[in-house]
């Protein structure tokens, strides 16, 4: 393999210090709409800038749109919980269904990185098992592809971002390139309970370095990881793979929100992207197009692409776009300690198990869980708090005893249900776009794997030496809704990622996961579009 | 500037002299800006109307148990919010989106209280309010003037909590150092402070297992 400098030098295009590369922001190269470019890619986070690096390294002329802005971090981020607002994809979206799921500051990014800005920096990998589920337990769907095909892209991913942590037993076993960090008081109350129950736990993966990378600097252990990483330690795109695009050609367009995908009803392929920038409405044209939008936004692009050909939306000729969306049952449970833990300290994440995640055939449901360290700052465990029901002088009470407790979250594999999807709303947006209507509702291992989870993590905490344990139930990350699958009637596009309907057509984010594990999706988004990068690469330029 | 009033009872006094504030001159400036906005310039009402506004304090004041001064500006901080438009974007089916859905539930308020006692919430006495809270709380599906009970407390607490501990003298009752950048953490690990963080006075008393007794 070529070392990580050789194929993607973003960490050395940064300043050796936190901040930006303002010089190659402004020598980035510029597109006219009227340039038939190789590729216009809808969405910069995790997926889309993979894309656009991997194909601008190849010499493609590509644009990679975001509709919010290209964030600099010493200016646009702040250290600092409720000022944080603006990272979250706050346009309007209706939930529904008998679990709904909240949206916004959770798990929707917002500008160029993506939801990686705010994602807490968790990146393990799928187990091979994630990629034939229904076959090995009769749940979920098999992928079209299998671990080993996605393998030497993740290893190539962990090293770009790069990831520490220790030896890592579970799936496949691997290494990191980069030594686990040392832990706080929440990741050492974790590794002693954990330790008395017998369950293995680990430090990491974390994707942030340990120790300079490139120009990168060390992380500081602030605990705002959730709120952008002021200091450039925490990987996102914006900092992994944009510079590395732009130094090699590519344009990235921000503040540009893509309204619908150009069709010629003659040849069948897509023309190009409309986009609103400035309040104006500017169509780019492209000859490839990739759509990159998350799997809430991408599934309402297509939906809102309607022509003669795609009445009903863009390559939803067998009603499959926004079906098998999934989040992952997410509770959290958190314990009290004498000691004082401050659990703000440090990144929150730091230590995981993955003993949960394979179906055990001696319990009742169906695959499992992962568990791993959350630290929430004062707002987010005021929520935790008052889930429990307290207010008032209750909740003062209870939240000035902070300093004292741990607190650990699981990610359950919720499975991927038909009727879990995004149709159109009747409401529409300040542009007159219908906005996404996203419906949940859980099966019953769904909700046997959130009970399951929060069983082991009270066991945990106690055995740490809690003297109260209390649990707020809720959800983490979005997979699924236009899912790759092995033919057009179960999903939306192949294992390369390139729709079914439309030939030129590609997706090339976490909607295309047919399944989610109990794995933070992360990495293998990225993986997966490094890898249509290079099967789109490789067959074009045969 | 003084402490917030919350009796030793309800947790108040835990940190003695902890001050967030006190760490301002190692925020870098972006976050200073954001910060001391909220400290130093609480912003004029613009989206409630005057009966709304009163409707609002009343309701905050209760979910928050602020008696007496100073007070975190909550009630300026959530209309701003909602005047700016500054909301999470979601909403649940059946719904209305934030603004609306905050108009109506505070009306909703009054009317409960005038069904009860014939005289507004704002001037209903405080048992006669916290049952009007407690109803809506325990709520759950039911609907509760067009809107499921358990909807209108989350958008009522997440809005008023998240005010709340956005604020440094909130951060002081709970020890919590508040922004971190660019000075970091050194001391991670269980009981270890950093030399300007303040350990808990009373670690004995835990407030939890008392307020499990009351």
């Amino acid at each position: 393999m070529t070392s990580v400098r050789d194929r993607n030098e973003s960490a050395w295009l940064l300043p050796p210090h936190p901040g930006q590369n303002h010089q190659l922001r402004a020598d980035m190269r510029r597109f006219a709409d009227d340039d038939e470019i190789d590729i216009a890619i809808v969405g910069c986070g995790a997926g889309g800038s993979t894309l656009v690096q991997r194909l601008a390294r190849r010499g493609w002329r590509a644009v990679a749109f975001d509709a919010g802005p290209f964030w600099d971090p010493e200016r646009d981020w702040v250290s600092d919980e409720a000022g944080s607002h603006h990272l979250y994809w706050t346009e309007p979206r209706v939930i529904a269904g008998d679990d709904p799921v909240p949206l916004g500051s959770n798990n929707s990014g917002r500008g160029v990185g993506g939801s990686m800005v705010h994602y807490a920096g968790y990146t393990p990998r799928f187990h091979p098992s994630d990629f034939r589920t229904h076959t090995a337990d009769g749940v979920g769907a098999d992928w079209p592809l299998s671990y080993s095909d996605l393998k030497p892209f993740y290893e190539d991913i962990e090293a770009e971002l790069p990831v520490a942590g220790e030896p890592w037993p579970w799936g496949d076993p691997h290494s990191y390139p980069h030594r686990p960090h040392p832990v706080s008081g929440n990741g050492e109350l974790f590794l002693r309970g954990a330790r008395a129950c017998g369950i293995t736990a680990k430090v990491g993966p974390v994707a942030i370095a340990n120790g300079r990378f490139g120009n990168r600097p060390h992380c500081i252990y602030r605990g705002f990881c959730l709120q952008g990483c002021k200091v450039n330690a925490k990987a996102s795109p914006l900092i992994t793979h944009i510079p590395d695009a732009l130094a090699h050609g590519a344009e990235v367009r921000a503040d540009s929100m893509v309204s619908r995908i150009g069709f010629d009803e003659r040849t069948g392929r897509a023309t190009g992207v409309h986009y609103l920038r400035n309040g104006t409405e500017h169509f780019q044209r492209a000859r490839m197009v990739a759509v990159a939008g998350y799997s809430i936004e991408t599934p309402r692009l297509l939906l809102n692409s309607r022509s003669a050909r795609f009445p009903d939306g863009m390559c939803n000729d067998f009603d499959q776009v926004g079906r098998y969306l999934m989040v992952q049952g997410a509770p959290q449970t958190a314990g009290r300690f004498d000691a004082e833990v401050r659990m703000f300290k440090a990144p929150p994440p730091e230590v995981s198990t993955e003993d949960f995640y394979e179906t055990d055939p001696t319990k009742p449901y169906k695959r499992g869980f992962s568990i791993q360290t959350v630290s929430p700052l004062p707002i987010t465990w005021a929520e935790h708090v008052a889930a429990q029901g307290h207010w008032g002088t209750d909740l003062r009470r209870y939240m000035s005893d902070y300093p004292h407790w741990a607190c650990l979250g699981a990610l359950c594999e919720f499975l991927p249900l038909e009727g879990n999807r995004v149709t159109l709303a009747e409401e529409t947006d300040r542009h007159g776009l219908p906005v996404a209507r996203f419906s949940y509702s859980q099966c019953d291992n769904d909700r046997q794997l959130m009970d399951a989870a929060q069983g082991v993590m009270e066991r945990i905490l106690r055995a740490a030496g809690a003297d109260e344990v209390i649990t707020i139930k809720r959800f983490a990350h979005l997979v699924g809704g236009a899912r790759m699958a092995a033919d057009e009637r179960h999903g939306v596009v192949d294992r390369n990622c390139r729709s079914f309907a439309v030939p030129n057509l590609l997706i090339t984010d976490g909607s295309v996961l047919p399944t989610q594990g109990s794995a933070n999706p992360a990495l293998t988004i990225m993986a997966v579009a490094a890898r249509a990068a290079a099967s789109l690469a490789n067959r074009e330029e045969e | 500037m003084s402490s917030l009033p919350l009796s030793p009872a309800d947790g108040g006094g835990r940190y003695p002299g902890f001050r967030t504030l006190d760490q301002s001159p190692h925020w870098d400036a972006a976050t200073t800006e954001v910060v001391l906005a909220r400290v130093e310039h609480p912003p004029g009402i613009r989206f409630f109307a005057a009966r709304e506004q009163a409707l609002a304090q009343a309701l905050f004041d209760l979910l928050l148990a602020q008696t007496g001064e100073p007070r975190v500006p909550v009630l300026e901080l959530v209309d701003a919010r909602l005047a700016d438009g500054e909301t999470d974007g979601w909403h649940y089916d059946g719904m209305d989106p934030d603004p609306q859905a905050w108009r109506a539930t505070l009306a909703a308020l009054d009317d409960e209280a005038r069904a009860g006692s014939g005289s507004g919430f704002v001037e209903a006495d405080a048992d006669a309010q916290r049952a009007i809270l407690q109803r809506v709380q325990a709520g759950g599906q039911d609907d509760w003037h067009g809107y499921p009970a358990s909807h209108v407390w989350s958008l009522w607490t997440r809005y008023a909590c998240t005010a709340f501990y956005s604020h440094p003298w909130a951060w002081d009752e709970i020890g919590f150092p508040g922004p971190a950048y660019p000075r970091g953490y050194k001391n991670l690990g269980v009981d270890r402070p950093e030399p300007f963080e303040v350990p808990d006075a009373h670690p004995a008393e835990d407030p939890v297992s008392r307020g499990a007794r009351s």
